[in-house]
């Protein structure tokens, strides 16, 4: 997939053994290790990883957090987490063997010593354990942290590779709040890394059928000569979620749905369906690719945001048939907070492929059902023949199920038995559950191997991230103005505001049912 | 009883509904009539539509000509299809039976999925095929092939002059296990002139080299890092133990070590030893040890400066990795291990793709020894 991938075949013996880039040894030091996302996601990630045997022995995990802890009682903390949270059993032989490999480094993140006394811990550790100078650095910690532990993590030397080996960063989001900050957020990460060491981390391209979708697209012929103007009619994203702020509405009140999924998310799937073949599948290639679709997103400027978005909260109604309350009365959040937990956009791509094909986007948390979706309806035949008089034919619609339930669909139009010509659509159905028994593996585990083997096809580039932000800022700033446009509440359990729906409606279009 | 009784299942009362748990009896279900088959497979559907989905990714026929396959691999293949949704074609052979018959029956192997929300199922068309009838396999597998699919031909049996080249032409993957050979040297003619026939390129899926993958990227991962590669040239020994039967899977991992590290043969000796020489024609002693355990136990590299350990675990399913050298702590590792049994076996190669080149490479650096 990369040039990490080129340079795997050194090994020989590694031949016909795996198709993708081999994991480097390396010590991985997670920042803010005693957080929840430590806990729930990067230590399972990582025992599963071993115990699947895509580890190499060389592989180090130190927590670095405030709080004072031995290396044992973090051990300790990490198995229980691991039990709790990993997709597999955890199994006392590897995590014996595994659990030596883990270790503990308390420090302030603004204390240089702490840092000092990490880089004199890992050179220990490289000639200990065989670590080979190589350091992956994950940023778990919250982003008010990102700037003190990049100016330490350089000011300790820690940022450059040593002895022939690589120093790496993954920074988990939100990579800033705005344009403005992702630019400085990128400038204090260059001032340390360089892009070619930054791993900007979102989940959803770990998952497999996010990656599948260029399997799909040009893998397959029959699709690509479709894949344009002259054939789609418009293309839905949906990305929807029973669940409300639930532990997160500190975080949520700052955020609200467009920057918690629309700005990182949704637009790098968005770029997955709208982009040109790359040239090969080095990671640069691909990523080129993807930045030309986010540049080539009308802006939509602030006095057309009421026209092409439509935000929503949701007030209190039911999911699953239990009363839920409203956002407003949810713990922590303001009573008259005006955060978005739904939206609805229509975007258009200004380039050749794209041009008059709107894509809808929605977003939104107490929806009635968890889904994320994308789907490509194509233009209808011509009205002739079948559909000259009575008849309405639907459209081919092409549906990418991201989750839960991974799968495609086509829904296509079929006659019904009989002496008389009744057309009805009908579904062909591949579910991945269905076909492949066996569960894949977690997207962080995917991605921490892709971090560790030097493969950043699947993290986001700087440049897509400033331009992801150039997109949503004028409608952020549209929302926070004196005459911002209204925010429509819809009950718990519903499909967002009506608003959503006449948005489509405008257009002669109407939600694919999910 | 249930419609869906007659085919693989045994219900524990008549009237339970298709969407409840299923005891499977790995009985060969319902027989019909060889012309009736795809009708009767379609009502079997039809029966069941909505509480379960019929899935498909590959055509696999299993031929034998063992005494009892029938329900053996009928066992097998509702175990596979726990992960390999296929239609399955299996095949029994009676070549010595004085009358010559054809039965057929059809059943389904249902497994609950991951989300548990419904029964995936994937059909078995089971064959005994008596007598002169045996000559009738291409025939059989041509006409209840699943269009478009894949087709995957597991070869449980020894190989016979002449192989049906019509057949071969229309397989994808050829599976089977050379370590049941008895004259590896003859059936592996017989595979490559199959091979040859075939219009198109058969995939030579071996057992024998699947049982082998977990030893070999064990071994591997000691010289991922470029830092370690000098080891290759420093080559001195390596010693193989493996379990009585298993002698043909050590010679295979040899094999592989010797394809992939330029050796070639140097002389071939009693008592299990043998040399190999580099590209610089220095020596390296292989040593065969035959002792008791898994198919192959503990595997020893031996560098001019280290020394690189696979073992099993304790445990049994695990490998024990370690390193040795001049100035280095031995960091062990917990690496899987392989499963031998036949249905993991078989269910790794059928969640894999792509061809086997480097096992075609590696039989042929020890096509002597085999």
């Amino acid at each position: 997939m990369n040039d990490a991938a080129d340079q795997q075949q050194t090994n020989p013996l590694r031949e016909g053994l795996t198709s993708r880039a081999v994991p480097q040894p390396c010590a991985i030091v997670i920042f803010g290790a005693t957080g929840d996302l430590t806990h729930r996601k990067l230590m399972p990630a990582v025992y599963n990883l071993a115990a699947d045997g895509e580890l190499p022995p060389a592989v180090v995990v130190i927590g670095f957090a405030r709080r004072p802890k031995s290396d044992d009682e973090f051990r300790k903390e990490m198995e229980e987490a691991t039990r709790k949270f990993s997709r597999q059993n955890v199994r006392d032989e590897i995590w014996g063997t595994f659990s030596q490999s883990i270790f503990y480094h308390q420090s302030e993140f603004g204390d240089a010593a702490g840092y000092k006394s990490l880089a004199e811990r890992l050179d220990k550790i490289d000639k200990e354990r065989g670590t080979r100078g190589n350091r992956l650095f994950y940023f778990a910690a919250g982003p008010d942290q990102f700037e003190t532990i990049l100016k330490n993590l350089k000011d300790a030397g820690l940022n450059r590779a040593k002895d022939g080996g690589w120093a790496r960063v993954i920074i988990e989001k939100p990579f800033g709040t705005d344009l403005k900050s992702a630019r400085e957020l990128n400038r204090i990460v260059h001032e340390a890394f360089d892009e070619s060491q930054t791993y900007r981390i979102d989940h959803f391209l770990g998952k497999e059928t996010a990656q599948n979708i260029l399997v799909l697209r040009f893998a397959n012929a029959i699709f690509e000569p479709l894949w344009n103007t002259r054939y789609i009619d418009h293309v839905q994203v949906t990305a929807a979620e029973t669940l409300g702020v639930e532990g997160r509405a500190g975080y949520y009140e700052t955020a609200g749905a467009m920057r918690d999924m629309v700005q990182n998310h949704l637009l790098q799937l968005l770029c997955l369906i709208a982009m040109e073949p790359p040239t090969d599948l080095r990671a640069d290639s691909i990523r080129d690719e993807k930045v030309k679709v986010v540049r080539a997103l009308r802006r939509i400027l602030r006095e057309q945001v009421s026209l092409d978005v439509v935000r929503g909260q949701y007030a209190a109604g039911a999911i699953n048939g239990k009363p839920v309350p409203g956002y407003r009365e949810e713990e922590k959040v303001d009573k008259r907070s005006t955060i978005e937990t739904f939206v609805a956009l229509r975007i258009k791509i200004d380039n050749w492929r794209w041009a008059d094909v709107p894509i809808y986007m929605r977003v939104g948390k107490r929806l009635p059902k968890s889904a994320t979706e994308i789907s490509v309806h194509f233009k209808k035949a011509p009205a002739v023949l079948f559909n000259k008089e009575a008849i309405t034919l639907d459209q081919n619609v092409l549906v990418v199920r991201i989750q839960p339930d991974e799968g495609i669909s086509l829904r296509m139009m079929a006659k019904i038995p009989g002496t008389s010509l009744r057309i009805e659509p009908v579904k062909m159905d591949f579910h991945y559950g269905t076909s492949f028994g066996k569960a894949s593996p977690e997207a962080y585990e995917r991605l921490l191997l892709d971090a560790m083997s030097g493969d950043a096809t699947l993290f986001a580039r700087h440049d897509e991230v400033e331009e992801a932000w150039a997109f949503v800022d004028p409608i952020e700033e549209a929302w926070h103005a004196k005459d911002a446009p209204e925010l429509y509440f819809y009950p718990a359990g519903s499909w967002g505001p009506e608003e959503a729906d006449e948005l489509l409606a405008r257009d002669g279009r109407a939600w694919r049912r999910l | 009883m249930s419609a869906f009784a007659e085919r693989s299942f045994a219900f524990a009362q008549d009237d339970i509904p298709l969407n409840m748990p299923i005891t499977e009896s790995y009985s060969l279900g319902q027989e019909v009539e060889i012309g009736q088959i795809e009708r009767e497979l379609k009502k079997l559907w039809t029966d069941g539509e909505g509480a379960m989905t019929r899935a498909s990714l590959v055509n696999l026929a299993v031929y034998s000509e063992e005494p009892g396959s029938l329900p053996q691999n009928t066992k097998l293949i509702s175990q596979l299809t726990e992960n390999s949704a296929c239609r399955a074609i299996v095949i029994a052979a009676d070549r010595k039976a004085k009358q010559n018959h054809v039965a057929a029956w059809i059943s389904a192997h249902c497994h609950v999925n991951r989300a548990g929300s419904k029964q995936v199922c994937s059909e078995q068309i089971s064959f005994l095929l008596e007598g002169a009838c045996a000559d009738l396999l291409p025939n059989i597998v041509f006409s209840h092939l699943d269009s478009d699919l894949p087709f995957y031909l597991w070869w449980q049996s020894e190989l016979r002059d002449p192989m049906g080249t019509q057949l071969w032409a229309w397989v994808d993957r050829l599976i089977y296990d050379s370590q049941t050979w008895r004259n590896f040297g003859e059936q592996l003619r017989l595979i490559e002139s199959a091979q040859n026939e075939a219009r198109q390129r058969v995939v030579l899926c071996d057992l024998n080299w699947t049982r082998l993958d977990k030893i070999r990227a064990a071994v591997a991962q000691f010289f991922d890092h470029p830092a370690s590669h000098h080891h290759f040239s420093e080559m001195k020994s390596v010693t193989v133990c493996f379990a009585p039967g298993f002698k043909s899977t050590a010679i295979l991992l040899i094999g592989w070590l010797a394809a992939q590290l330029n050796w070639r043969t140097d002389q071939q000796s009693m008592n299990g030893s043998c040399r190999f020489l580099d590209s610089n024609k220095r020596k390296i002693d292989i040593e065969l040890r035959e002792q008791s355990g898994p198919p192959v136990g503990e595997v020893v590299l031996n560098s001019e400066t280290a020394q690189f350990v696979v073992k099993p675990a304790e445990c049994g399913d695990l490998l024990e990795v370690s390193r040795h050298g001049a100035n280095e702590a031995a960091l062990p590792q917990m690496l899987p291990a392989q499963n031998n049994d036949v249905v993991a076996l078989m269910s790794q190669e059928l969640l894999r793709g792509g061809p086997h080149r480097v096992y075609v490479r590696a039989v042929n650096s020890v096509r002597g020894l085999l």
